[in-house]
């Protein structure tokens, strides 16, 4: 029996841990230090074919202003101040190209940037959320129901060093886990 | 011949030992120049084995898909955990064992794989990770890819091929970074060297990887070559038709070229699937570029092409693989692959308003034709040639030519009818020669 395969076999083997498990690492933290912020969202209900049943999360804002002295260009990083309003929703308030000290804050990436208002479009870094398959179909109804409502859904994200992990859905301050869980066992 | 003529072959010679047709001598000279290697599964065994592993490694991901609600983050996360760690004591004790039978090595491979996919999937469920399935795709292939070198798994191999492709394919998109890219396509493509090693490799590869890994190095640099090429005046992209036309057929004279060993010029072209496809992309791309206005388009194209990095690359690659093409004496292939290069040979008699050239259309149709009447005539001098073949280049040339030309339809009617009637002719001619050649030439004699 050769040891060299079986040494190389171990190191895939452990790399094929190791991929998952930093992402369990660094999601776990944030989820359990980050701070909780809420953005107002739309979320429709497409399907992964891999993952199952999601609702394609996307936060209502989605451009944000550029300093005049900020030379910014599409698919490059910024981060940007997370201030909450009077409602507890929170905006993004100012970008740049390093982390901000003493504030809450994103890392997002720009999409586009429009030279003639100075705005540029940014990429969240989560797009979905995903619900089982059971639950799928009241979502859709649910969503249809409440998409134009005044306080709309909101995503609960918790923030940690610039990384953004969705935690959940709300409305009205309770969760889409639980107001989906009811309806389904009321019928 | 592949493995089941051998088999077919072996399977004779008891038979004709005992008919007298073979002395035991010959039997045995046979039966070591065609011995199988036991080692190479069959098709059935093969199907099945990957089949099953399919099966599993779908089933999971669909269980994944359920999205287990009422579970625990903790006990899901032990879903994706328990099928990888069980794939991965499995793989084990087929290495361990050495030398299993080569579908339980499959097995062990595609299984493997697809449990890391499905790890991957369901780790990214449970945080609502966000980002696009190529992203997925890349970090799943990667971690999959070494599979195909410890375990010597066709399927594992053929997975990280397709995979690579198709994530090429998506990542065409302009302004992404080069290892975003397709631009990465050669150094992945390169990641799977290990499966074949040596050089020249001491084992030649199945004809199905071959045909895959083809079909992936096209799919893939030819994206390479749409994304170099596209071009962005800030709001929009734009392609690059003209650029990219004739990177792709700097991509399909490399593949042509591709270098080979004796064993390898040696097998018949339908186990050569770089050739076959360079081939047809080359002879297509120069049919039409005898067309005065394909032509035209196509030098501008070069003009701009010759400034790009990736274009320069690829000169290079194909500049060694004349040079040791040259020294194996693939005229052949060389001719082909020269299609390629001809409108660089046009640029330097180009004016420089490129309105209405015909330099370009012109070489073409010359070369073309030598080709077509060099192949014919190799043929009726002994040589190994290819006759038909150069019947069908001559033929697509006057049609390519009459299609263009100020003659009236009716004498277009009169020639394309009299080509058809000569290419059957030819063919005819051809079939007899070839029965009289067989017929005059002895049967050779059995030792």
């Amino acid at each position: 029996m050769k040891t060299l395969p079986l040494i190389l076999f171990g190191m895939v083997a452990l790399a094929q841990w190791a991929a998952p498990l930093m992402q369990i690492w660094t999601h776990e933290r944030t989820l359990t230090q980050g701070t909780l912020i809420k953005l107002k969202c739309t979320a429709p209900d497409p399907y992964d074919p891999l993952r199952g049943r999601y609702l394609a999360v996307s936060p209502v804002q989605r451009e944000v202003t550029v300093p005049k002295d900020m030379k910014l260009e599409a698919g490059m990083p910024v981060y940007a101040t997370l201030t909450p309003d009077a409602n507890g929703l929170t905006t993004l308030s100012t970008v740049s190209l390093t982390p901000p000290a003493g504030v809450t804050y994103v890392r997002l990436k720009t999409r586009y940037v429009y030279d003639y208002d100075s705005k540029a479009a940014i990429e969240w870094p989560f797009d979905r959320y995903y619900i089982n398959e059971k639950l799928a179909p009241e979502a859709d109804k649910w969503f249809a129901e409440n998409i134009r409502l005044k306080d709309g859904i909101v995503a609960e994200v918790r923030v940690l060093n610039g990384r953004a992990v969705l935690e959940d859905l709300s409305l009205n301050g309770k969760s889409f886990r639980e107001i989906l869980k009811e309806r389904v066992s009321a019928k | 011949m592949n493995s089941s003529h051998h088999r077919w072959l072996l399977e004779q010679i008891p038979q004709w030992e005992t008919d007298g047709l073979l002395t035991p001598e010959a039997a045995r000279t046979l039966r070591a120049r065609h011995a199988v290697d036991g080692s190479q599964p069959s098709a059935g065994q093969l199907i099945m084995g990957a089949l099953g592993a399919l099966l599993i490694g779908t089933g999971l991901i669909a269980v994944i898909g359920y999205n287990w609600d009422d579970f625990p983050r903790s006990v899901r996360l032990l879903f994706a955990f328990l099928p990888l760690l069980g794939s991965q004591v499995f793989s084990f004790r087929v290495l361990q064992q050495g030398e299993t039978a080569a579908w339980v090595r499959e097995t062990a491979g595609l299984l493997q794989t697809l449990a890391t996919g499905a790890c991957i999937a369901i780790v990214s469920q449970i945080y609502n990770l966000g980002g696009e399935w190529p992203d997925f795709l890349f970090w799943w292939m990667l971690l999959s890819l070494p599979l195909a070198w410890l375990l010597r798994s066709k399927a594992a191999a053929i997975f990280y091929l397709i995979a690579i492709a198709v994530w090429s394919i998506h990542q065409t998109e302009h302004g992404r970074p080069w290892q975003d890219s397709p631009q990465l396509y050669p150094l992945l493509l390169l990641g799977l060297l290990p499966y074949w090693p040596g050089w020249p490799p001491k084992t030649a590869l199945s004809v199905s990887v071959r045909w895959v890994m083809t079909v992936s190095a096209i799919l893939g640099l030819c994206s390479a070559a749409f994304f170099v090429s596209m071009r962005n005046d800030r709001y929009y992209d734009f392609m690059n038709d003209e650029v990219f036309t004739w990177l792709w057929s700097l991509t399909a004279a490399v593949l042509v070229l591709f270098p080979l060993n004796t064993a390898g010029m040696a097998e018949s072209t339908g186990r050569k699937p770089q050739v076959v496809l360079g081939s047809l992309w080359l002879f297509g791309y120069a049919v039409a570029a005898t067309f005065s206005d394909v032509g035209d388009h196509l030098l501008g194209g070069v003009l701009q092409a010759v400034k790009l990095p990736w274009c320069q690359g690829l000169l290079v690659v194909l500049a060694v693989f004349v040079v040791l093409a040259v020294m194996r004496r693939r005229w052949a292939v060389l001719a082909i692959a020269s299609l390629a290069l001809l409108p660089l040979f046009a640029l330097p008699f180009t004016p420089e308003k490129l309105e209405s050239t015909t330099i370009l259309s012109w070489l073409v149709t010359l070369h073309l034709a030598a080709i077509g009447l060099t192949l014919i005539v190799l043929d009726f001098v002994g040589r190994p040639s290819a006759p038909r073949l150069g019947a069908l280049v001559l033929s697509a040339l006057i049609i390519a030519r009459m299609a263009d030309s100020h003659f009236s339809l009716l004498a277009k009617g009169l020639i394309f009818i009299a080509v058809g009637v000569a290419f059957l002719a030819f063919n005819l001619l051809m079939s007899r020669r070839h029965r009289q050649l067989q017929s005059s030439t002895p049967a050779p004699a059995l030792p």
